[in-house]
């Protein structure tokens, strides 16, 4: 039941052939240079200083959640560069392919980009800002703090953890090498149907995609069982729910999301990829095929992933306002309760995204109406953060400003956000670039509380503050950035203007278009303070302390900065919601332990980054279906499974004297970490 | 940690300087045409919106001046009233939870009520319009990969990419699509709704005066999606009449096989027009029962890669019958 193919199959090679290779396009030549150049200097760079078995011992075959969460962290980092590189394409296009006398360059007929290779760049710049970039930032933030703030000493699951991780990866290298073998999908991130089947789209780039979003989904399923698990069941003694840090409340709403949703969107891929392997027509239009069965489940999908990114961020919010205002978080039990609310809510509101496909009044209003709701528990968070900072003591340090800044675009998000949920509003802008800027406005939110996060935490993990003043530079020229970019995406969704164009036929509209350009020029210079600031930070180094910024509130700021990788010497007794500032105002915080229990830790395995490397060679294979190797690989998955679940590998004990030994070295580092000039002489000793 | 303060008080300044920069470019043009609606459902559209907006604005204005005061205000450097320990109060809490409540609650009312006038497929607010004595004018709208095509089955007309409605009479437009989704759009006149295979949606609207307005796809089909513009004429009822009355003697019959060809995959560069006389009488419902038993217009790799390289006449696919 094997569906025709458009073009050559051959057993061995599948769809496969030298054609695959975009060697005559000039910015993918390019591209491809500069990765290579960049791989060839990191590669040569971990052989010159013989660190190529550290990098293997130490991170890819790690379990430690801290590695894993930083590992996610430069995934994150990577993706979003790279979609932002899309982004600013993107926009160049529209500017230059502006009215039906633009000029065309390197084959376009207008502007520089054609339609086959504008697709494609949306495509991958929504399906890599949100899945390779947004969720492993989430991700990598909640595998390192979330264990640190109760007090666990790792994931509940630790191999699982780094299978999560790996089989992100994949995903992540899949949309890469589409990038130079192949194509991408041209179908938009959300995977439009049924333009999506093979008649319509009968090249391997849906297959990338569907693939590409499937195993990272995986990853992101396994995750989320992590995290509730770890959360329910790995709380310190004395952390009673209600003692529990916001962070991971809302840590756990957003899994509790995650783990509902993230099946629902693996089934929906399952079920095109029948179609599209197997010819059968759950999501065609014809012979009773029905793609508004697709649109429903994904959306059901689509829409709580929203908050499943937005409720972290939330929670960030809620840790480094408290922290750099010096004062207790205000209203804690109404932001649980309002976590909770937005994620309830979340299940019920999927069809706003689809407003103009002939629902019905009874229906849109319905959707509207609950969507609205939305807006409520949100306020609350908003008013909370508010009534924290006031009578406070606030410092505006880097992640404080990020935090401020994540308020207001929140509130203008919010706006248009409630504009769109009306349905007699959004029959004017859907699908415009309106829509484009309210979402994008929400997910800088994201951004900003990721920055903030990753500001915060920094010390904590690496035991040096990223550098102030770059941070700072970075930080303003981004916000003036955004502002540049996504301020007059509002006025052109005004001016009637979809979103997904290669050629904007309104040439009236240049001056919107030029200032939304000067914004990604500006994101340009923002980037240089982001390398600077980790130039600058990584030469100085300036030891930080264990309450890195001095008003910390919560148990992680307890432990060793850096933290050192079996997290406490001794599992802490939790006393209070704010244990460090509890400890503080009884002036408790240096107590020292006056004997050490051994430790129990789990081995590093290179399954998972074995695991990772065998799914991307299966999504590889499915994509170009390649039969012998699709099955080969999976058995191989199948197989490797089997034998990791013989292992009888229980972990090792960390003995009373060897943590004695090691917490006395950190006490010995710190006192050299006092005289600031000097760097560090002892390193906390790697097991 | 803390930056200087010089610093603190000139980047907020000049980055709130810089907002009313980017307003200008949006005020000094009559190109954001979502401002100026015509008609009564476009109009209504309008309203609900303002009002939401200005609703919405009562609880976002003080909270945005909270979000600038409270930072400036408990700022370490000002030494305000700090109590670091207060974080509880049930009258704040009611408030936040309850005037947001209140505020939704009306928005919720009114946007409910902003749907039903507006509804697509039968607009409230078009039942008392100085149209709504005479019969309405029907127009089958088919969206193809990359064209719109009109028939006017009780005139016996039909067009490419050119809407021609008499003013004053309420118009009434059945859509499908052949192969994929594509959204229906004139901003200013109508409801966006999308057109879909192997479905009818429906859309309404009326316009007095005549005009001249751009509709397109909003929602992306595939290459020649950004080409799929298309004129929208309002003409007075005689003029209407007499167009009617020349294209009736078109000598071009769009029948089933005729519209085969124009379904095939094709970009219409610059929305050039077509026009044809005796269309197939059950052609829309065709194109419909045709979707529904499977056919589709493929597009194959080849032709999207092609498209990049198209000349000024647009690319026309070679027809590949299903």
């Amino acid at each position: 039941m094997q569906v025709a193919l458009d073009g050559p199959w051959s057993p061995l090679l599948g769809r496969l052939s030298l054609a695959a290779i975009p060697y005559s396009n000039p910015i993918l030549v390019s591209t491809f240079a500069v990765v290579v150049v960049l791989g060839i200097v990191i590669v040569g760079a971990a052989l010159r200083y013989g660190k190529v078995g550290y990098i293997w011992r130490e991170w890819l075959t790690s379990v430690d959640h801290k590695k894993i969460g930083v590992m996610y962290i430069i995934l994150g980092l990577v993706m979003l560069f790279r979609g932002f590189i899309d982004g600013a394409m993107m926009r160049t296009q529209q500017l230059l392919a502006d009215g039906p006398n633009s000029p065309g360059y390197l084959g376009a007929q207008h502007g520089y980009l054609p339609p086959y290779h504008f697709d494609q760049i949306y495509t991958a710049h929504g399906t890599l800002m949100l899945f390779f970039a947004a969720t492993p930032l989430v991700a990598g933030l909640g595998n390192l703090i979330v264990p640190l703030q109760i007090g666990a000493r790792d994931m509940a699951f630790p191999y699982l953890n780094a299978t999560s991780l790996w089989l992100t990866v994949s995903g992540a290298a899949l949309c890469m090498i589409s990038l130079f073998v192949g194509e991408f999908s041209n179908a938009t991130w959300v995977g439009l149907m049924p333009f999506s089947e093979m008649p319509t789209n009968p090249g391997v780039g849906v297959d990338y995609w569907m693939w590409a979003f499937q195993l990272s989904s995986l990853g992101t399923t396994f995750n989320a069982i992590n995290m509730i698990a770890t959360i329910v069941k790995m709380r310190a003694p004395g952390m009673s729910w209600f003692r529990m840090p916001v962070y991971c409340w809302s840590s756990l709403t957003t899994n509790i999301i995650g783990l509902s949703i993230f099946p629902v969107v693996t089934v929906a891929l399952t079920m095109l990829g029948i179609d599209r392997y197997c010819g059968t027509h759950f999501f065609t239009a014809g012979y009773g095929g029905n793609f508004m069965l697709y649109v429903n489940l994904f959306w059901i999908w689509g829409h709580p992933e929203v908050y499943f990114l937005m409720l972290p961020a939330f929670g960030l919010f809620s840790e480094i306002v408290p922290t750099f205002s010096n004062k207790a978080l205000f209203g804690y039990p109404t932001m649980v309760a309002a976590s909770f609310s937005i994620g309830g809510i979340g299940w019920v509101v999927w069809a706003h995204h689809f407003f103009t496909m002939g629902m019905g009044p009874a229906l849109n209003g319905y959707f509207s109406a609950a969507t609205m709701l939305v807006g409520i528990p949100t306020g609350v968070k908003a008013f909370n953060w508010l009534f924290t900072m006031y009578r406070g003591r606030i410092t505006y340090a880097t992640p404080m400003l990020w935090a401020l800044i994540g308020l207001v675009l929140l509130l203008i998000g919010g706006l248009t956000g409630m504009m769109l949920s009306a349905s007699v509003f959004d029959y004017t802008v859907h699908n415009s670039l309106f829509v484009v800027a309210h979402f994008h406005c929400m997910v800088l939110v994201i951004g900003a509380a990721l920055f903030a996060g990753v500001t915060y935490w920094w010390p904590k993990v690496f035991g040096f503050k990223l550098d102030e003043k770059n941070g700072q530079m970075y930080f303003w020229t981004f916000v003036i950035a955004s502002l540049l970019v996504f301020v007059p995406l509002f006025y052109l969704g005004f001016a009637g203007v979809t979103r997904r164009l290669d050629y904007i036929y309104n040439p009236a509209l240049k001056p919107l278009l030029w200032v939304s350009e000067g914004g990604i020029g500006m994101y340009f210079v923002s980037l240089f303070y982001f390398g600077k600031m980790l130039y600058v930070s990584l030469r100085d180094q300036i030891p930080a302390a264990a309450d890195s910024w001095g008003t910390g509130r919560t148990l992680e700021w307890l432990t060793h900065t850096p933290v050192p990788f079996y997290n406490f010497a001794v599992t802490p007794q939790i006393n209070a919601r704010d244990e460090l500032a509890w400890r503080k105002a009884k002036g408790l915080e240096g107590v020292q332990p006056t004997q050490y229990v051994p430790i129990h830790l789990p081995n590093n395995t290179a399954v998972p980054v074995i695991l990772g490397a065998l799914a991307t060679i299966f999504g590889f294979a499915m994509t170009w279906r390649i039969w012998w190797l699709s099955l080969a690989s999976l058995l191989a998955i199948i197989v490797v499974v089997i034998i990791r679940s013989f292992d009888k590998n229980e972990g090792y004990i960390l003995s009373a004297e060897d943590i004695a030994r090691m917490e006395n070295r950190i006490a010995l580092a710190s006192i050299v970490a006092e005289q600031p000039k000097r760097p560090a002489l002892v390193q906390v000793e790697a097991h | 940690m803390n930056p200087p303060k010089q610093r603190r008080a000139s980047l907020p300044s000049k980055l709130f300087l810089i907002l009313p920069a980017l307003l200008l470019p949006g005020c000094t043009t009559a190109d954001l045409r979502l401002f100026h609606p015509v008609g009564l459902v476009a109009r209504a559209e309008m309203h609900y919106t303002l009002i939401l907006v200005i609703t919405m604005l009562i609880i976002i204005v003080p909270t945005l001046l909270m979000t600038i005061i409270f930072p400036l205000r408990y700022h370490h450097s000002r030494n305000a009233k700090y109590t670091p320990d207060w974080h509880f109060s049930l009258s704040i809490e009611l408030l936040a939870w309850g005037v947001p409540l209140a505020i939704v609650a009306f928005l919720c009312y009114l946007t409910i009520k902003g749907v039903y006038a507006v509804n697509p497929w039968a607009p409230g607010i078009l039942a008392n319009a100085p149209g709504a004595s005479q019969p309405p004018i029907n127009v089958q709208v088919i969206a193809t990969d990359w064209q719109w095509v009109f028939i006017y089955p009780d005139q016996g007309v039909a067009t490419i990419d050119d809407l021609v409605v008499p003013a004053g009479r309420i118009i009434h437009l059945q859509m499908t699509s052949t192969s994929n989704m594509n959204g229906f759009y004139i901003p200013q006149v109508v409801p966006m709704v999308d057109a879909m295979p192997a479905m009818e949606s429906k859309d309404a609207f009326e316009l007095n005066h005549p005009a001249t307005y751009t509709g397109f796809s909003t929602d992306f089909s595939g290459a020649g999606f950004s080409w799929m513009q298309f004129s929208t004429r309002v003409v007075p009822q005689a003029a209407f009449d007499g167009w009617v009355q020349s294209l009736q003697s078109s000598p071009s019959q769009l029948t089933y096989a005729a519209f085969q060809k124009i379904a095939q995959p094709t970009v219409n560069v610059g929305a050039k027009p077509a026009y044809f006389s005796a269309p197939d009488k059950n052609l829309f419902n065709e194109v419909i029962t045709a979707a529904m038993q499977g056919v589709v217009y493929p597009v194959p790799d080849s032709f999207t890669k092609r498209v990049s390289d198209n000349s000024a006449q647009g690319a026309q696919a070679p027809a590949s019958p299903q």
